[in-house]
């Protein structure tokens, strides 16, 4: 069993997260002039880092969406942030 | 066609229905007022519970009006009787959803009750959480107590049957 912390109810059993997307992977805008090309790598390509990554989690019972940061390796958790406006 | 009601156990009487063992005991509580709360928490309770108390994971919270406090932006209103509160926005900045039988709400006591919570759930209730929401046999639940050894546990009705039948077949 792994904790993971969510920014507003803190150490939780990671069966109770899910994972959403790397951090930074930012939609192109606007629509109407993205290539194919660069819709297709917003959705389909990921960096997948081997170390420290940072991502988005959700935790399913409170619904909160939060920055964690990980080691993908030796799966050690750096810490977690809230992505609520003034707190990221 | 093969009658699929039979594929799926009865749900049991709950009126009627209660769990009876050394150490444990479990019963249906009925005819509560729950309302669900989304938006700004505090102009919510200054709102519609004055003064009323907050209960998270596990807390030990006394009365008969309360929030159980689900996320940053929810919570479970919860009083002995149902209100009447409408439904829909309210400009203080908050949305209200009348639950009353949305979610069933069980009391679970005993000197066992620990033992039965610990197969349930894998958070630490000792370290507590501002959210009563928890992963509770694999289901979501909020959790709380009302007493040192009495706990409440309110689930969307629609796993009522499933928990309660997983509470009968505990050892404990």
């Amino acid at each position: 069993m792994q904790l993971f912390s969510c920014p507003f109810c803190g150490p939780r059993d990671e069966t109770e997260f899910h994972f959403g997307a790397e951090a930074g992977n930012v939609r192109p805008e606007p629509a109407a002039s993205t290539s194919a090309e660069a819709w297709a790598d917003y959705l389909h390509f990921e960096t997948n880092p081997k170390g420290p990554s940072r991502e988005i989690w959700v935790h399913t019972t409170c619904g909160e969406f939060f920055l964690m940061e990980r080691d993908t390796v030796t799966h050690e958790v750096k810490g977690s942030q809230s992505l609520r406006r003034g707190e990221a | 066609m093969a009658e699929r009601e039979q594929f799926w156990s009865a749900p049991p009487e709950w009126e009627t229905a209660e769990i009876t063992r050394a150490g444990f005991s479990a019963r249906p509580v009925l005819g509560l007022g729950q309302v669900l709360v989304s938006g700004q928490f505090d102009a919510a309770r200054e709102t519609l519970a004055p003064g009323a108390p907050e209960a998270g994971l596990w807390s030990v919270i006394e009365g008969d009006r309360y929030l159980v406090r689900i996320a940053r932006d929810r919570a479970l209103l919860v009083t002995s009787q149902p209100l009447a509160i409408q439904s829909g926005w309210h400009a203080q900045g908050f949305a209200t959803s009348p639950a009353d039988d949305g979610w069933s709400v069980f009391e679970l006591g005993g000197e066992g009750l620990r033992d039965v919570i610990a197969e349930a759930v894998s958070a630490d209730l000792d370290r507590g959480s501002p959210s009563a929401a928890v992963q509770f046999a694999g289901t979501t639940a909020l959790l709380y107590r009302t007493a040192e050894n009495r706990a409440r546990l309110h689930l969307e009705r629609a796993v009522a049957a499933y928990v309660w039948q997983w509470l009968e077949t505990r050892k404990g």
